[in-house]
C-alpha cells in the first residue's frame, strides 16, 4: 500500500500561495519521488482492544498517479508470501492483482465497492487511491492547530465526475512542511473516518509522516500504519512490477 | 333426517364396507397430497437455496454446468451498468462427517463478494473473517453455518474433511455464520470458500460457474440484461436468479409428470372404490329404496341421500387422506431428493415436506368432490329404482336384447372413430380423444364379450363340477349388468397394469440395448463416485497416463455436462467421436451411421438423442444452435440415436470442437478398453496405483456401471410398480364387491338350493367357481385391452413424456404372472362371500323377501 496514496490528495499547493488548491498542489509536488521502498507495520485495534498485526515490504516505481507498486506480506505466517501488484492510472481506478503462494496463482482484485474496508483495516479502498487534485473543489476554512502544529484547514468536495463514498472531507495541512496533520471524512454531517499523520521526518529531502492512524468512527476501531526503513529514489526495475515477477517472488 | 336414520343404520351394519370406501378416498387423497407436497418440497428447497445464495444478485451470467473462463468476469465488471459482479462456483461435496452427507460449498471472491451477499458471523476472529487476506492466503479456509457447526460440534479452528479432486483434504473452520439469509440455503448444510481455492479443490481450472451481478442504481433489469448480452454475445445465459428454479423444474419435468400421473391414478382408484361401494350399497338397499319410494319419497330425495352419504364418506376419507398424505410426503420428498441426486447429479437437501394448508385443503376438497362424482351414477341408479322391480330380486341385473344391440353399435362407432383419429389425426387432442373412445368401446362391448366368454367357459366348468359349474355360469349369464361391471373394473385395472408394465419393460429392454451397445468399455475412470455426478473433473492428460497402464488397449475421453438449449438444460457430451464410432455399435434412428460419425468427428455436425429431436420436432439436417462461451455454435444434426443419458436430450460433439468453443480441456469420464486377455481387476488396481495418487479417482467396472444404471431404473420405476400393485388391489376389491352383491341378490336362490338338498360345500364351490370365472373373463379382456392400452401408453411416452420411441413388446411374462395372481385373488375374494352364503339357515334366506 502506498503511503503516498494515503496522503497524496492533500499534498499540493505552492509555499507562497495561500489559495487552498495551490496548497494542496504544492503538498503533492513536495512529496514527489521516482521510487520508494519501506517496511510497513499495520496494526488493527478493534473496539474490544484486540490487536491484529501485519508486516509487509513495499516497493514503488513511477511518479504520482502513474506508478506501480508491489506489497509483499511477511507477517503473520498465515499471509507470508502473499503479494499485491497495484498499477495506478492517472485517469481511472487502479488495477490490482493478488498472488497467493498456497494455490500458486494470481487473481485480479476488482474493487467494485470502493467503500469496502482494505483487508480488514480501517482504511477503505478509496482512502488508498492516488487522487487527482483536479477532481476536487477546495475551500479554505481557516487556520487551526493540530497537536501543536499550525495548519491550514481546507474543505475538499468531490466534483460531480468523481464518485466518492464521502460527501466532503476536512484537511489539515501543516504550514511548516506541507504535510498532512489530519483528515476527517464525512457522509452528510456524520464524521465516518479520521486520519492522523504523525512522526513527521525528513527522509532524503522529503518530509514524511512515519505513522498514520486511521480511526473508523462507526466501528470504533483504529489502524496504525508505521513506515520503517523508508527510502526514496531507490534503483528499481519496471520488470519487478509484473505478474511474472509476482509469481517469481514467491 | 334420512341420512341420520337410514344411512347410519346401514353404516353400522356394514362397517367394513364403509371403512373400505373411506379408505379408498383416503388413499386417493393421500397419494395426491403426498406427491404434490413432495414435489413442492423439492422445488421450494431448491428455490430456498437459490434465493439464500443469491443475496442482492439481480442477474446471473452462466453457460450451463460447464462454466466459462475467468476472463469473462473482467468483461462484466467493466460495464458501466454493473455495480458489482462476483464470480461463483457451487458444488455439493461429500463431508465425510457421519450422517451429514453433502455440504453445499459456495466459492466466492471475498474481496468483492460483500457487495452482493451479507456475511454475518457468529463467532471467530472478526479480524480474520473481515480480512480476506488471511482467508484467501489459506486455501483450507472454510466458513460454515451455525446450524452445521452445532450439528457436528464444530467451532472456529475445527477441521472437517471434504472430498476434493486431490482426494480427501482437511479444511479449517475460520468462521461461523449466523442463521438467516445465506445460512438458510441447502438446509443449513452450507459452507463458503474462496472461489479460487474451490477451483483447485474441484480440479476445475480457471473457470467459474457463474457471475452474480448487481446493477447500478437506476439501471433496470432489462437495461442490464441488454448491456450484458451486447458485451458477452449469445453464448451466455443472462437471467435473474429465479430462472434457476425454472431450469430445475425442466430437469424434473418427466419425474413431475410421473408424479402427476400417479396422483391422478390414485384419485381414479379412490373414485372407483367409491363407485363400487355405492353400487353395492344401492343393490343391497334396493328393497329399502323401493319402500321409501312407495312411501312417497321422490327421486331427488333418494339421490340426495346417496350423494350426502358419499360427501360424508368423502370428507372423512379426505381428512384422513390429507393427514396421511402429509406423513407420506416426508418419505416421498427424501426419496425424490435421493433420486434427483443419483439420476440427475443434482444434489438436493430436502428437509421433509412442510404442511401447505392450501394444498391440504385443496386435496381434501378433491377427495370430497371425487367421492360425490363417483357416487353420482349409483345415486342416479338408486333414484331410478322402480318400487315394483325393487322387490323382484335379480330383475334389475338383466340386459335386454335391444340394450345389447345398442351397446354393440356404440362400441363399433367408438372403435371406428378411434381408428380414424389415430390414422388421420395429427394433434395430441385427437390422439387422446381416440384413446378415450377406445376405452369407451371396450366398456360398451364388455357385457356382450363377458356373456360370450361365460358361455364359452360353461363346458370347462361343467366338466370340472357339473352342478356347481353350471350354476356358476348361469349366475353370470343371468345378471349381465353385475357381471359386466366387475369384469369391466377388472379389465380396466389389468389394462392399466399391462400398460404400465409394458412401458416399463420396453424402456428396460431399450436400456439394456443402449447399455450393451454404448456403455461397453471394460472400465470407467472418473473423479466422481457416481457416474451421473459431474462435480469433479480431471485434466485430459490423465487419459494418456491411463493409456500407459499395462493391459489398457484404448482410452476415450469424455466431458459431459448440462448446457442450456432454448432455456432448457440438455446434456452435452464431448467425446473422441472417431474412436467412439469404432467401439459403439448403435444403429441410428435417422441418419447414416458412417456419415454421422465422420461429420461429427470432423466437428461439422452433431449426433443427438431421440428424445432431444422428438421433444423439439427436429430431424436430420436441422441446425442446432448451441450457446458456448465463444459464441453461438451452429451444428447440423447428422444422426439421431437412442440415448438415455438425459431425459431432456443429449447432444454428442467432438472433444476438439468442445475445446475450441468452451476453452476447456478437462474430462469427467475416461472410457477404458482392455487389451485381449487383460484382467479388469488387475488393470483397475494398476490404474489406481499409478494414476490415483494425490487424486480423487474411481475406477468402475462395466458391471458396476450397469448395476448403477439398472438400480436407477428400478428406482425410477418404483412408482410404476406401486401403481401396478394398486391396480391389482383394485381388481381384487372389485371381485369381492361383485361377489358380495351376487350373494345378496341370490340369497333366496341359494337358500332354496340348500332347502332342496343342496350341500353347503356345493354352494361354496358354486361361488368359488363364479369368482374364478369372473377372474378369468376379466383377465382375458384385461389382457386384450392392455395390448391396446400399451400401444397408446408407448405413444404417450414418445409424444409427450420423454420423446422416446419404444419398441412394442407385449409383457408376456407379466401377463403369465397375472394369471395365477388374479385367479388366486378371485378365489380368495370368494372365500368370505361363500362362507356368508352358507352361514345362515335356508329358512332365513327364504324369509328374506
Amino acid at each position: 500500500m502506498s503511503r503516498r496514496g494515503l496522503i497524496a490528495w492533500l499534498l499540493a499547493g505552492a509555499a507562497w500561495a495561500q489559495d487552498a488548491r495551490q496548497i494542496v498542489e504544492e503538498a503533492q509536488r513536495r512529496s514527489r519521488a521516482d521510487s520508494e521502498r519501506y517496511e510497513g507495520t499495520l496494526e488493527v485495534i478493534d473496539a474490544r482492544g484486540r490487536k491484529n498485526l501485519k508486516r509487509w515490504i513495499y516497493l514503488r516505481v513511477g511518479s504520482h498517479g502513474n506508478s506501480k507498486a508491489v506489497i509483499r506480506f511477511t507477517e503473520p505466517p498465515e499471509v507470508r508470501g502473499v503479494a499485491l501488484l497495484i498499477i495506478n492510472h492517472p485517469e481511472r481506478a487502479s488495477d490490482q492483482w493478488m498472488w497467493t503462494p498456497a494455490t500458486q496463482r494470481e487473481r485480479r482484485i476488482a474493487i467494485q465497492d470502493r467503500s469496502t474496508r482494505f483487508f480488514g483495516t480501517d482504511f477503505s479502498f478509496e482512502d488508498l487511491e492516488e487522487r487527482d487534485v483536479n477532481q476536487y473543489d477546495y475551500r479554505m476554512i481557516g487556520e487551526d492547530e493540530v497537536e501543536g502544529a499550525l495548519c491550514w484547514k481546507i474543505e475538499s468536495r468531490p466534483r460531480k465526475t468523481r464518485a466518492s463514498q464521502y460527501t466532503h472531507s476536512l484537511l489539515w495541512i501543516r504550514k511548516e512542511n506541507y504535510t498532512f496533520a489530519r483528515i476527517e471524512n464525512y457522509v452528510g454531517r456524520e464524521l465516518v473516518r479520521r486520519a492522523h499523520y504523525r512522526e513527521v521526518q525528513n527522509v532524503q529531502g522529503i518530509w514524511t509522516p512515519r505513522l498514520i492512524e486511521m480511526h473508523d468512527i462507526r466501528r470504533n476501531s483504529r489502524t496504525l500504519l508505521r513506515l520503517e526503513k523508508l527510502q526514496y529514489n531507490v534503483p528499481l526495475k519496471e520488470s519487478e512490477f509484473t505478474l511474472q515477477a509476482l509469481r517469481r517472488g514467491s | 333426517m334420512l341420512l341420520a336414520r337410514l344411512s347410519w343404520a346401514y353404516l353400522k351394519k356394514h362397517r367394513l364396507r364403509w371403512a373400505l370406501t373411506i379408505a379408498g378416498v383416503a388413499l386417493g387423497v393421500a397419494v395426491l397430497v403426498a406427491m404434490r407436497l413432495a414435489n413442492q418440497a423439492v422445488l421450494s428447497s431448491f428455490q430456498r437455496t437459490v434465493q439464500g445464495i443469491a443475496g442482492r444478485t439481480q442477474l446471473q451470467v452462466h453457460a450451463g454446468d460447464l462454466g466459462f473462463p475467468e476472463e469473462v468476469l473482467e468483461r462484466v465488471q467493466a460495464l458501466p451498468e454493473v455495480a458489482a459482479a462476483a464470480p461463483v462456483i457451487e458444488a455439493a461435496l461429500d463431508t465425510g462427517l457421519p450422517g451429514q452427507g453433502y455440504l453445499l460449498v459456495v466459492g466466492v471472491d471475498m474481496t468483492g463478494d460483500r457487495s452482493i451477499r451479507d456475511y454475518e458471523f457468529d463467532s471467530g476472529e472478526e479480524a480474520i473473517l473481515d480480512d480476506p487476506l488471511v482467508f484467501l492466503a489459506q486455501p483450507d479456509s472454510i466458513i460454515v453455518t451455525r446450524e452445521f457447526a452445532e450439528r457436528n460440534g464444530l467451532g472456529v479452528g475445527s477441521r472437517i474433511p471434504l472430498g476434493t479432486a486431490q482426494g480427501t483434504r482437511w479444511f479449517t473452520v475460520r468462521g461461523i455464520m449466523r442463521p438467516g439469509g445465506l445460512s438458510q440455503a441447502f438446509g443449513g448444510n452450507l459452507a463458503v470458500m474462496d472461489v479460487y481455492a474451490l477451483q483447485y479443490v474441484l480440479g476445475r481450472g480457471r473457470r467459474f460457474d457463474r457471475i452474480d451481478v448487481a446493477l447500478r442504481e437506476g439501471i433496470s433489469l432489462e437495461q442490464g440484461e441488454r448491456a450484458l448480452r451486447q458485451a458477452l454475445g449469445p453464448g451466455f445465459e443472462i437471467e435473474p436468479p429465479s430462472a434457476r428454479g425454472r431450469h430445475f423444474e425442466a430437469i424434473l419435468r418427466s419425474f413431475s409428470l410421473t408424479l402427476n400421473i400417479t396422483s391422478l391414478f390414485a384419485v381414479l382408484v379412490g373414485m372407483f372404490l367409491i363407485y363400487n361401494s355405492f353400487s353395492v350399497a344401492v343393490t343391497q338397499r334396493r328393497a329399502e329404496i323401493g319402500i321409501l319410494r312407495a312411501l312417497g319419497a321422490d327421486r331427488s330425495t333418494i339421490r340426495r341421500l346417496f350423494l350426502s352419504e358419499a360427501a360424508v364418506a368423502g370428507l372423512v376419507g379426505a381428512l384422513a387422506g390429507a393427514a396421511a398424505g402429509w406423513l407420506m410426503a416426508q418419505w416421498v420428498a427424501s426419496y425424490v431428493g435421493r433420486l434427483m441426486q443419483e439420476a440427475y447429479g443434482v444434489v438436493q437437501n430436502v428437509e421433509g415436506a412442510p404442511a401447505d394448508w392450501r394444498l391440504l385443503v385443496g386435496g381434501a376438497g378433491v377427495g370430497v368432490l371425487a367421492s360425490v362424482v363417483a357416487a353420482w351414477i349409483p345415486a342416479r341408479a338408486a333414484a331410478r329404482v322402480d318400487p315394483v322391480l325393487a322387490l323382484q330380486k335379480g330383475r334389475h341385473q338383466v340386459l335386454s336384447a335391444g340394450e345389447y344391440r345398442v351397446r354393440r353399435w356404440l362400441a363399433g362407432v367408438a372403435a371406428g372413430g378411434a381408428a380414424l383419429l389415430l390414422t388421420a389425426g395429427r394433434s395430441p387432442a385427437w390422439f387422446y380423444a381416440g384413446y378415450v373412445l377406445i376405452v369407451l368401446a371396450a366398456l360398451w362391448l364388455t357385457p356382450a364379450l363377458a356373456r360370450g366368454l361365460a358361455r364359452g367357459l360353461r363346458p370347462l366348468l361343467a366338466w370340472l363340477r357339473p352342478v356347481e359349474g353350471g350354476l356358476a355360469v348361469d349366475s353370470l349369464l343371468q345378471a349381465p349388468r353385475r357381471t359386466s361391471a366387475t369384469v369391466a373394473a377388472l379389465m380396466l385395472s389389468l389394462a392399466m397394469v399391462v400398460g404400465f408394465g409394458g412401458v416399463a419393460r420396453s424402456i428396460y429392454d431399450s436400456l439394456v440395448e443402449w447399455v450393451e451397445t454404448t456403455l461397453n468399455p471394460d472400465l470407467f475412470v472418473t473423479p466422481n463416485a457416481e457416474i451421473a455426478n459431474r462435480t469433479y473433473v480431471v485434466p485430459a492428460e490423465l487419459g494418456a497416463e491411463v493409456e500407459r497402464v499395462p493391459g489398457v488397449r484404448q482410452v476415450q475421453l469424455v466431458r459431459s455436462a448440462r448446457v442450456p438449449y432454448q432455456g432448457v438444460p440438455v446434456l452435452l457430451v464431448a467425446a473422441d467421436v472417431a474412436k467412439l464410432a469404432r467401439t459403439v455399435r448403435r444403429r441410428p434412428i435417422e441418419g447414416d451411421p458412417e456419415d454421422m460419425h465422420r461429420r461429427t468427428a470432423a466437428g461439422e455436425a452433431t449426433i443427438v438423442s431421440e428424445s432431444f429431436a422428438r421433444l423439439r420436432g427436429l430431424r436430420v439436417g436441422d441446425v442446432v444452435e448451441l450457446p458456448a462461451p465463444k459464441g453461438l455454435l451452429r451444428l447440423p444434426i447428422a444422426g439421431i440415436v437412442r440415448d438415455y443419458s438425459d431425459q431432456q436430450g443429449t447432444l454428442l460433439i467432438d472433444r476438439a470442437l468442445y475445446r475450441t468453443w468452451w476453452d476447456d480441456d478437462t474430462v469427467n469420464v475416461i472410457r477404458v478398453y482392455l487389451a485381449p486377455g487383460a484382467s479388469a481387476a488387475e488393470v483397475k488396481r494398476a490404474i489406481l496405483e499409478q494414476c490415483g495418487r494425490g487424486r480423487r479417482l474411481f475406477v468402475l467396472a462395466n458391471e458396476e456401471v450397469r448395476r448403477y444404471i439398472f438400480r436407477l431404473a428400478d428406482q425410477w420405476f418404483g412408482m410404476t410398480y406401486n401403481q401396478i400393485a394398486v391396480a391389482i388391489l383394485v381388481a381384487v376389491l372389485g371381485v369381492v364387491n361383485t361377489l358380495t352383491v351376487s350373494i345378496t341378490d341370490r340369497r333366496r336362490e341359494l337358500g332354496l338350493l340348500l332347502a332342496v338338498g343342496g350341500l353347503r360345500p356345493q354352494v361354496r364351490r358354486t361361488i368359488w367357481m363364479e369368482a374364478l370365472a369372473i377372474g378369468l373373463i376379466g383377465l382375458l379382456l384385461g389382457l386384450a385391452l392392455g395390448a391396446v392400452n400399451l400401444y397408446y401408453s408407448l405413444e404417450m411416452t414418445r409424444r409427450d413424456l420423454a420423446g422416446l420411441s419404444l419398441d412394442y413388446v407385449f409383457p408376456a411374462s407379466l401377463a403369465a404372472w397375472l394369471i395365477p395372481v388374479i385367479l388366486g385373488a378371485a378365489f380368495l375374494a370368494a372365500l368370505g362371500p361363500a362362507a356368508a352364503a352358507v352361514r345362515g339357515s335356508p329358512a332365513e334366506a327364504l324369509e328374506y323377501e
